[in-house]
């Protein structure tokens, strides 16, 4: 994730950004979880070129089903005899992409609550966030069953709906910011100058805040990662027959004993990018740190 | 002055902040006036108001708790008190400008050098962006930042408090305003940087013609910058007179004791005098003259009646009962 604050620095000085990067390269278990997170976005980038079978058509059900792991099938085969390292390939697309989405959705709705919030201050930014309070307070989980029971579900109203509960810790985190920021005498300076209140929090405060929003982000795509996995499992998530983590999981989950690889490898798949996100963002964190600012 | 050299009028400006314990009115009826291309020093000890004042003028009081509750300002002859917010926008930076006393804070830490001197320019002034970068840069080099091609991709840190101070007034009269307010200006900075801002402020001035209100507790900084004086103490104006008059003949107590408090070389008293005790808490002011809680010469009537603004000679004015003839 790049935001507009990130500009390509010239040869010498250094900014903020190229600072915290090389603290984030000293960094070995962020480095751990930023390539783990790399290699994943690669897989599902390479997903068609890295496979051999096909993610959703059904082979000769009676003679492929429940392979176990061979030559031929490094990660054995499922019910419906399909490959199960083709699927977990094709799935981290989908749960990449539904991660991804869904946070930046929250980050970009949080964000700009957040700042409204912390910049006008008073009436509004005590509307905004009792709202904000109110929404922590339903349970995501009967919020996500019940609109995915009443539309039917599809990628996107998931990806939408990930992104519409997800937006109120980053609120409340960028108006904090933005609260300390208010008082910091470069924005009376710029404001002193003629700046408008629009430019204010988007050149002035956004840009300082934007660290904090990354690398909340990025924990929080390990989070949504693992709900998208549970409403898949419940069968509430990504609808048949398009591969994704927890539905692979929930279908292996009658065969436990006798096929594992059905249910296991997927798990592995979600429990390592999920520990690749965390490790990344506390990386990022550590070598973010607003109060490292100079 | 000729009404058409005035370039700032205020009368009567009064702000006050709201605090839990009542309202606190920090700067009370404050009136005096800037003409073009003056150098006007405005001095007083911290927490007299100074400050406040000049936010005051650019309508930069935070609201809440402060409030400009009464008083005019004119610049040119308008009226800014009442203008919309989005016509005072295009005064600040564009007409008045205002430079901090903390240079260190008061660029964006995310930002260039150059880049926010950039956007200064390109507030209230339509130009290309390469037209805009080599303005950023033209100004740089006005404000004698050595090698401004180079440190205009400098970021804030890895500049020196002079050198930001610099970056501050390039951005401050990047619009070439008519009226530039210097909010202890050098107060900051280690001596010998002081001495090359004040220099530069004062080139800078002659060159661009432009007016400044220069806002500092130091006696030495004014005698060295300014034509005229306003003494101002716990919100008021004590005392308003040519820079040669106030220091040769200073009428209020008030000012005598700041002249006297300040070293002298070659002077042969042992210690210096201090004014006793300290500005009064705005919600607390003593009766009558404020002043006369710290005066040595105060007699009965300075506690109970405050004095108004009595004319000295035709510049020279006081607020003080001992400046009444007859």
């Amino acid at each position: 994730m790049s935001g507009p604050g990130e500009k390509k620095s010239p040869k010498g000085p250094r900014s903020l950004w190229s600072d915290g990067w090389s603290r984030f390269r000293k960094n070995r278990m962020g480095m751990a979880g930023a390539v783990i997170v790399g290699i994943f976005y690669l897989i599902a980038a390479l997903a068609p070129v890295l496979t051999t079978h096909d993610p959703v058509e059904q082979g000769d059900i009676p003679r492929m089903r429940y392979h176990a792991p061979n030559q031929q099938h490094l990660l054995g085969t499922d019910k419906f005899g399909r490959d199960v390292l083709t699927r977990i390939l094709y799935g981290a697309r989908i749960s990449l992409l539904i991660s991804f989405i869904a946070v930046a959705i929250a980050a970009v709705l949080g964000s700009a609550v957040g700042a409204a919030a912390g910049y006008i201050g008073g009436i509004v930014d005590a509307v905004l966030m009792r709202i904000v309070d109110g929404l922590l307070a339903i349970p995501r989980i009967f919020l996500l069953l019940t609109c995915i029971s009443l539309f039917s579900g599809s990628v996107w109203l998931i990806i939408v709906l990930l992104g519409l509960t997800s937006w109120m810790e980053t609120a409340r985190l960028v108006r904090g910011q933005v609260l300390s920021l208010k008082g910091m005498e470069f924005i009376q300076a710029a404001e002193a100058l003629g700046v408008g209140g629009r430019r204010i929090v988007l050149r002035h405060l956004i840009p300082n805040t934007l660290t904090v929003i990354i690398v909340a982000a990025t924990l929080r795509i390990g989070r949504i990662i693992l709900i998208e996995a549970a409403l898949s499992f419940l069968g509430l998530g990504v609808p048949q027959p398009t591969p994704s983590w927890g539905q692979m999981i929930f279908s292996g989950r009658d065969v436990l004993l006798s096929a594992w690889w059905v249910s296991t490898f997927p798990g592995v798949a979600i429990a390592v990018t999920v520990i690749g996100y965390n490790l990344f963002g506390d990386g990022l964190r550590d070598a973010f740190d607003p109060r490292q600012y100079v | 002055m000729l009404d058409r050299d005035v370039l700032l009028k205020v009368e009567g400006l009064t702000t006050e902040f709201e605090t839990e314990e009542g309202t606190a009115r920090v700067v009370d009826g404050v009136d005096f006036e800037v003409g073009r291309g003056e150098t006007v020093g405005l001095v007083g000890e911290s927490g007299c108001g100074k400050t406040v004042t000049a936010l005051s003028l650019m309508r930069l009081i935070p609201d809440p708790p402060g409030r400009i509750t009464e008083g005019s300002v004119r610049i040119d002859g308008r009226e800014t008190l009442d203008l919309p917010e989005r016509e005072m926008r295009k005064i600040r930076g564009n007409e008045i400008s205002i430079i901090f006393q903390e240079p260190l804070s008061s660029l964006n830490p995310v930002f260039t050098c150059g880049e926010q001197v950039r956007e200064a320019i390109g507030l209230h002034q339509k130009l290309g962006r390469r037209r805009s970068k080599e303005k950023a840069i033209e100004m740089l080099r006005l404000v004698r930042i050595p090698d401004p091609e180079s440190r205009y991709r400098n970021y804030p840190h890895q500049m020196s408090g002079g050198m930001r101070q610099r970056v501050m007034i390039a951005m401050a009269l990047s619009c070439e305003p008519k009226l530039l307010i210097a909010d202890e200006p050098s107060t900051a900075l280690d001596v010998s940087v002081q001495a090359q801002i004040i220099e530069l402020l004062l080139d800078l001035k002659k060159r661009m013609g432009m007016a400044l209100l220069l806002i500092t507790h130091d006696l030495a900084v004014v005698a060295q910058m300014a034509e005229r004086v306003i003494v101002m103490y716990a919100g008021r104006i004590v005392e308003k007179a040519p820079l040669d008059e106030l220091f040769t003949n200073p009428a209020h107590p008030y000012t005598i004791g700041l002249l006297d408090s300040v070293p002298r070389l070659g002077s042969v008293k042992r210690r210096l005098p201090v004014i006793p005790g300290s500005v009064p808490d705005p919600l607390r002011l003593p009766g009558g003259c404020r002043f006369s809680d710290r005066c040595s010469s105060a007699v009965e009537r300075c506690t109970i009646e405050e004095p108004p603004m009595i004319s000295i000679t035709g510049s020279h004015s006081s607020r003080c009962w001992l400046n009444e003839r007859g």
